[in-house]
């Protein structure tokens, strides 16, 4: 058991506003499909994924706001029935967040100190005498000083904001973190700063984070465990090393070789195509250089060994027949089970 | 169908068409004037002047660009990396902001001297510059089509000789085809969008493809794949690096070490509006002079969840208003010294190809000490 969350066939859609008729809604789309995953206790899961793939809308779900659509949500065993007000705030109770907009998430009316004071009011469980020495805790502890406690948050700086909702999700203590792309609307030398003291929180709170950024170089560096979504599917789960060294989805590969690093100098050759989802089976077929007929169903999970899961069909050894194509001809077409070095166009 | 004479593969590889290209005609003059330096600007300082008083934005900064080269120049907020690109433009507006001293030299003319209606002929075809946030930039009334072949029509206009006549749905062809070579899908169908239905990917590359059409002999982009994902970015990189094959000067302003570690040939680190330190890209940062450069790198994450901290010092961008005196970045700086919080170091070179203003580098020595 041990998992602190248990998502399990999780899908989210959202109702389109056109309308097909008076009496008939337009079509749904779904922003997450059947994603399953765990949480530890203690553990950083990290959730990459492009634009529009369905990441913060997962990051949503978890703290209540918005209701999946099928599938369960279990936070320490305890299955959320999002109907029940008395779940969601249970849910709240455990999880906090932090918006990747620093600006637009706090009132601009409220001090510092308020912003933070609100959370523990919303609490409900924390007698008023204890609040001046849990704020004073938590701003030492996520690096705020005393001197911006009056202060209203235009006053502050980008970092200084971000510390503040890390303080304000944390101040009643939580199991769980959720940080929605926390660093990407700050400077390079402030989000060094900001993950650092995230690190560091981290064992001193001992807490999981749910970190959810598109920068791969961000991603690798705080978690433990990788998760890659496309348009709405999870298509690779493992060990952020498992999965950074020897990514097995095509798109987790094509996504990996496409991170740039410091140490990789000289011009990125490759120019990639549009990205547009299928609109049924794999979602990744119509782009993916090694899609066979197979892939117009959905692919199951293959479990790769020590907790690496992949969504694919190249390694669905289940029912190897004719249809699985040699896999030579899969890397003449570009793919394969390597990071496939894509021909300039 | 004089396009048609175009190697079609060549076309691909220079992702911008030879556009409107004749027989006999020269595509562009770019060997007019200015020598081997395309842009050069020297010592120049901007001061911004509000009720509550002025505020220097950019203090004594000197660049140079050669022909065909990529120049980044990186800084966080507030480094005044923008400021730099609109005072080449001469796009800002006066008040507020005051040119104290300097000059902007492009092809021999100092384009600070310029009036409006000589720099109006420079911009879009000598000098043009895409802007960090597409939606600003492009107008929301218009389809792309109309913007793009509006940018195609000055093109043709300032050719020597001016293209007058076109073949009939010549423009919308070409338009197409350098969409398609910016990897859009369906580029007849985006040709008759407006930007809102646009995705931020897809508008950046709109953006781009307006200043691409006008073969600039020097493109200045601004932040171009700030939030964007990775694949967009590398889809935005690929064709700067196309523009520079051609042999257009560029300079990319960024924050990111990584992508001015992948397009710059030489960079220039920002800090409150001055430069810090200088030079090719691959030697300032794998051996960076400067403290902040090297607070910069060490500022990109490396290794997995067990690697140690990043070491980054704490503290905060510049505050304009309110700078230290001496160095401005000894607050921040591990190294510190008391010269350093007294006299303001100078930009000298430390060894051919290389600039830095810090106290702590020996000239002597070629390295910090």
């Amino acid at each position: 058991m041990g998992d602190l969350v248990e998502i399990e066939n999780l899908t989210v859609a959202f109702r389109s506003k056109r309308r097909e008729g008076l009496f008939r809604s337009g079509p749904s789309l779904k922003a997450l499909d059947e994603v399953s995953l765990t949480i530890g206790e203690n553990e950083t899961f990290g959730l990459t994924g492009e634009t529009g793939s369905g990441k913060s809308t997962l990051a949503k779900v978890l703290v209540g706001l918005y209701r999946p659509t099928s599938g369960t949500v279990k936070l320490l065993g305890r299955e959320i029935d999002y109907k029940k007000r008395k779940d969601i705030t249970f849910l709240r109770q455990n999880v906090g967040i932090v918006f990747q907009d620093p600006v637009r998430s706090l009132n601009p009316s409220l001090t510092v100190k308020e912003v933070i004071t609100e959370a523990l009011i919303a609490a409900k469980s924390i007698p008023k005498k204890d609040y001046d020495e849990r704020i004073n805790f938590i701003t030492k502890l996520v690096g705020v000083t005393k001197d911006l406690l009056p202060r209203r948050p235009r006053e502050l700086s980008g970092g200084q904001r971000q510390r503040i909702s890390l303080a304000r999700a944390l101040v009643v203590p939580k199991k769980l973190l959720v940080l929605d792309e926390p660093t990407s609307a700050l400077d390079v030398s402030i989000q060094a700063q900001v993950l650092n003291t995230l690190k560091r929180l981290k064992s001193e709170l001992s807490m999981s984070y749910l970190f959810i950024t598109h920068d791969i170089n961000v991603i690798k560096y705080v978690s433990h465990r990788l998760g890659v979504l496309f348009y709405g599917r999870l298509v690779e789960v493992g060990d952020t090393r498992t999965v950074d060294i020897e990514p097995k989805h095509p798109y987790t590969q094509s996504l990996i070789s496409h991170v740039l690093t410091l140490k990789k100098v000289g011009l990125q050759e490759t120019v990639v195509s549009e990205h547009r989802p299928a609109p049924s089976g794999c979602r990744y077929r119509i782009v993916c250089p090694a899609a066979f007929e197979k892939c117009a169903a959905v692919p199951r999970w293959i479990d790769l060994g020590g907790g690496h899961l992949v969504s694919c069909f190249l390694y669905d050894h289940s029912s190897q027949k004719e249809t699985h194509p040699p896999l030579q001809t899969v890397a003449a077409k570009g793919g394969g089970l390597q990071v496939p070095p894509r021909e300039p166009s | 169908m004089a396009v048609d004479n175009v190697d079609k593969r060549e076309a691909r590889q220079t992702l911008a068409p030879a556009i409107g290209a004749q027989p006999g005609s020269v595509a562009h003059p770019r060997e007019a004037g200015g020598g081997d330096i395309a842009l050069e600007i020297k010592d120049l300082t901007i001061d911004f002047v509000s009720v509550d008083g002025s505020v220097r934005i950019l203090n004594g900064v000197s660049l140079m660009a050669k022909k065909g080269e990529v120049v980044g120049i990186v800084g966080e907020s507030g480094s005044g990396k923008t400021t730099l690109g609109l005072a080449i433009l001469g796009l800002l507006d006066s008040p507020p902001t005051n040119i104290v001293s300097g000059s902007v030299t492009f092809e021999g003319r100092d384009l600070l001297k310029l009036k409006p209606a000589e720099m109006e002929k420079i911009h879009g075809t000598g000098i043009n510059m895409v802007f960090q946030e597409p939606l600003d930039s492009l107008n929301p009334v218009y389809t792309v089509e109309t913007q793009i072949g509006e940018a195609l029509k000055v093109q043709r206009k300032r050719q020597d000789p001016p293209v007058t006549q076109e073949a009939e749905g010549e423009t919308k062809r070409l338009i197409t085809d350098l969409l398609r070579n910016l990897c859009i899908d369906k580029p007849e169908e985006v040709l008759e969008r407006y930007p809102h239905e646009l995705s931020g990917g897809m508008r950046q590359r709109v953006a781009i493809s307006i200043s691409i059409v006008e073969k600039p002999r020097l493109m200045i982009s601004d932040e171009p794949t700030t939030g964007l994902d990775a694949y967009v970015q590398s889809r935005i990189l690929g064709m700067f690096s196309a523009q520079r094959k051609a042999g257009e000067t560029l300079l990319y302003i960024t924050h990111d070490l990584t992508i001015a570690s992948q397009i710059c040939d030489r960079i220039y680190i920002m800090y409150a509006g001055r430069v810090m330190e200088a030079g090719v890209t691959r030697g300032v940062l794998q051996e960076p002079l400067h403290p902040y450069t090297s607070t910069l790198v060490a500022s990109v994450p490396q290794g997995y969840e067990d690697a140690p901290p990043l070491s980054v010092q704490l503290g905060e961008p510049p505050d304009l208003r309110n700078l230290p005196s001496g160095c401005k970045f000894n607050p921040r700086c591990p190294y510190v010294k008391d010269v350093c919080k007294e006299t303001e170091p100078k930009l000298e070179e430390i060894f051919a190809g290389r600039h830095a203003a810090c106290w702590r580098v020996d000239k002597e020595l070629g390295r910090f000490s």
